[in-house]
């Protein structure tokens, strides 16, 4: 079994919170039920709330924990995780969330894509400075594809994004969404009788009224981009141009849909027979200019015949697929590289108060925070050791089988802070660990800056703590702290394993033993203790009312004392089954 | 190492640097180590892999040529082994330098073929850092994790899976955990 690590969750308040309000917004919760109330971290809700230390906020404003789930993110800069180019956020809102230099994914197993050149390396005196020339592919590094097989080359090493817009897979030049518009612009000037001439031209693009050619396949792009200038152009005819001339982007604020929309209250007559004349006007798609797009039982064949001689391994994946944007492709050949989506760097407030919480630098390749205000900072952390250093081969508790564990709650603050600490006799849950908590309320002393830890690391302050440990106490003892140090103060924890037995004599067993006989469930033999800690200290009251000046020097003296009580969550172990 | 004539574990540096006996360091002149790192036993430190295409600057410094540079308070666990990563280049093949800052942590087995490791990066037991990899700034890779060869990892990344991708964030918190001195300072020479 792979070895057990003690861990520590704390619980964010902020589901406490929203707990009673979501159950019984009328009837108010007796006060009484909710100080019995222990906090359960095998409910199926407790997953939700419990996090490790680091990954807490504490605001200043609220003086209370916040979690990921209670910030807001706000997002400081975009960039690129391959080129780490910043990208504007407004370049962001044009192009979209990809980057859109030479970044590249491998569209078969994500690795990241690099250009390479097909012709042979340069010989002869001064090959090193000779060029390179084309033609350019992408090469992944991972699984050796490369995008020569699915037909695409390029002609320069750079601004690849550009270049794979304008070619299919295969080869073949894409029009590009200007192109087509120009086209489908043309196509509506001319009539029908010119159709001979314009498809000499344009031999791609399909002309109206004349049958669908089977081989136009348009990508996605221009499918959407066709559909989308079609749809524009239907409502542009079905919406009456106003006496204001709003004409084509059917906005709520034209009269002629907010005349609409009155109707649909009023239900006058006279608009429901406009509405319905209108909807009459109002076709479909009808070919592959339009962005229809007719499954032919041709590509269907080539499809199965395809699978018939290639197999399985020529059909794309579901997780390629959802990577690249084209759902529909069938084929490993119809797969394109994926230009890298763009990360963010966010800064974070408080949703209740929208304090600031952390706030990077905006530079991509800073790694400072301009605030940071972590949990770590303000809460006592506690690290879980065993008392008794385990000999025995294994780390597993063994049940009925009392075991002592040392709890070391470290303060990070500049005040001593008093911790009362809170558990329920028996852990919840159908193998209830009797648990007792064996100095449940003592004082932690207040940090010091590191370099006063520097200079006072040479008296030898810590040496003297493990000393007096060493000779007075043995015998872990009721009501004593085990051991002492500058910041941080460790307590005895004594646990009493359950036993992992399913059966038994019926007045062994517990109530939720009685609901569910199954068998043991996975992680249920972990021994985790719900412990409520309550955290008091005396602050600078002046410390939040320094930036206003004034009166600053007078009001120092003023302390304020704070509280604050979390659930934690200990996982000291691991129970062995017999 | 003069101070201490008895045989320990590691060889101590003027610097600070604990150095197993029983590690494999090869092309040591090409290796520079910032002090205070330390080196167990059976980690391998390619240092023979020296760059052999000429440098296009031509007022390049005459000194010793480096393959590896490693920071302070760097880690290399138990049978790890760095290596200076090579490419074919206009037809010739060469290798180039590895550079880790300082900060960083590599687990047993892994092998690190990267051109960058930024500071505060902790690298699990058993992964394969791709050639010429880049990685940035407080960076976490899970055991077992392949990084593919020319990847970058920006910053505050934690990455996992074979090939490597990024699979989370770095929490705020967890910036101060990834400091090395406790862990350097633990070390024993016994």
């Amino acid at each position: 079994m792979s070895s057990f690590t003690p861990y520590t969750y704390f619980q964010c308040p902020c589901t406490e919170a929203s707990l009673p309000n979501h159950r019984n917004p009328s009837q108010e919760e007796p006060s009484s039920s909710d100080d019995d109330r222990t906090f359960d971290p095998r409910a199926p809700r407790a997953n939700y709330s419990l996090y490790p230390l680091e990954h807490l906020f504490y605001c200043e404003d609220c003086h209370q924990i916040r979690c990921p789930r209670c910030v807001l993110d706000e997002i400081v800069t975009w960039y690129c995780p391959n080129c780490l180019f910043e990208v504007p956020s407004s370049s962001v809102k044009a192009e979209g969330n990809r980057c859109t230099r030479s970044c590249f994914q491998c569209p078969v197993c994500i690795a990241p894509l690099s250009v390479s050149s097909l012709e042979a390396p340069p010989t002869g005196l001064g090959y090193e400075y000779a060029p390179q020339n084309g033609p350019f592919v992408l090469n992944c590094g991972y699984c050796s594809w490369s995008s020569k097989e699915t037909g695409i080359e390029f002609e320069k090493p750079n601004g690849i994004f550009a270049q794979l817009a304008r070619v299919k897979n295969g080869g073949e030049p894409i029009l590009t969404a200007k192109e087509r518009k120009k086209d489908r612009e043309r196509k509506r000037d001319f009539s029908g009788t010119s159709a001979e001439k314009e498809r000499e031209e344009t031999p791609e693009v399909e002309i109206p009224r004349e049958p669908l050619d089977p081989n136009e396949k348009l990508d996605p792009e221009s499918q959407f981009s066709n559909l989308k200038a079609f749809y524009q152009g239907q409502l542009a005819e079905a919406s009456p141009a106003s006496a204001l001339g709003f004409t084509g982007d059917y906005g709520y604020g034209s009269p002629g849909a907010l005349s609409r929309i009155m109707g649909l209250y009023t239900g006058s007559t006279a608009f429901d027979k406009k509405v319905k004349a209108k909807a009459g006007t109002m076709r479909e798609a009808q070919d592959a200019l339009e962005g229809l797009q007719l499954t032919t039982i041709s590509e269907e064949e080539e499809a199965l015949t395809k699978l018939r001689t290639e197999g399985w391994h020529c059909t794309s994946s579901a997780s390629q697929r959802a990577e690249f944007l084209n759902t529909n492709a069938q084929f490993i050949t119809e797969l394109r590289p994926v230009a890298y989506l763009l990360r963010t760097k966010r800064s974070k407030r408080c949703r209740t108060c929208r304090h600031i919480l952390s706030k990077p630098e905006s530079k991509v390749s800073t790694i400072r925070f301009r605030i940071r205000l972590v949990a770590l900072n303000y809460i006592p952390s506690i690290s879980i050791k065993p008392l008794q250093p385990t000999s025995s081969a294994s780390s597993l508790l063994q049940p009925m089988r009392p075991v002592q564990f040392l709890l070391t709650f470290k303060n990070p603050l500049f005040d001593s802070v008093k911790v009362t600490l809170a558990t329920p006799t028996k852990t919840p849950g159908r193998f209830a660990s009797k648990v007792t908590v064996l100095c449940p309320q003592f004082e932690v002393g207040a940090n010091t800056d590191a370099w006063d830890e520097a200079l006072r690391e040479g008296t030898g302050e810590k040496r003297r703590t493990k000393a007096e440990a060493s000779e007075g106490q043995h015998q872990a003892e009721a009501g004593k702290v085990w051991e002492r140090g500058r910041n941080w103060v460790s307590v005895v924890v004594e646990v009493v394993p359950a036993s992992l037995h399913i059966g038994g004599p019926e007045f062994l067993k517990n109530e939720e033993m009685k609901d569910d006989e199954g068998p043991l469930k996975e992680d249920e033999d972990v021994c985790e203790i719900p412990v409520f800690v309550r955290v008091e200290w005396e602050a600078d009251a002046a410390h939040d009312e320094s930036g206003l000046g004034g009166g600053g020097s007078k009001e120092k003296d003023v302390r304020e004392k704070r509280e604050l009580a979390y659930w934690c969550v200990l996982g000291v172990g691991r129970i062995a089954k017999v | 190492m003069s101070k201490k004539s008895v045989k320990g574990e590691y060889i101590e540096t003027d610097t600070g640097n604990k150095v197993s006996r029983r590690s494999q360091i090869i092309g040591t002149t090409n290796i520079i180590l910032g002090g205070k790192t330390v080196i167990q036993a059976e980690v391998i430190i390619r240092g023979d892999l020296l760059r052999t295409y000429p440098t296009s600057t031509a007022g390049e410094k005459q000194g010793n040529p480096v393959a590896v540079a490693i920071g302070r308070y760097c880690f290399f666990s138990r049978g790890c082994e760095l290596r200076p990563p090579g490419k074919l280049y206009k037809g010739q093949f060469s290798h180039y330098p590895l550079k880790i800052t300082d900060h960083v942590f590599i687990g047993p087995g892994s092998i690190v073929e990267a051109a960058l490791i930024g500071s505060h990066v902790n690298i699990g037991a058993n992964c394969v850092v791709g050639k010429f990899a880049i990685i940035k700034d407080y960076v976490r890779i899970l055991d077992g994790t392949v990084v593919p060869p020319n990847m970058v990892i920006p910053s505050f990344s934690i990455v996992a899976g074979r090939p490597g991708r990024v699979v989370g964030e770095i929490a705020e918190g967890e910036v101060d955990g990834m400091d090395l001195r406790e862990v350097y300072r633990a070390v024993g020479n016994h």
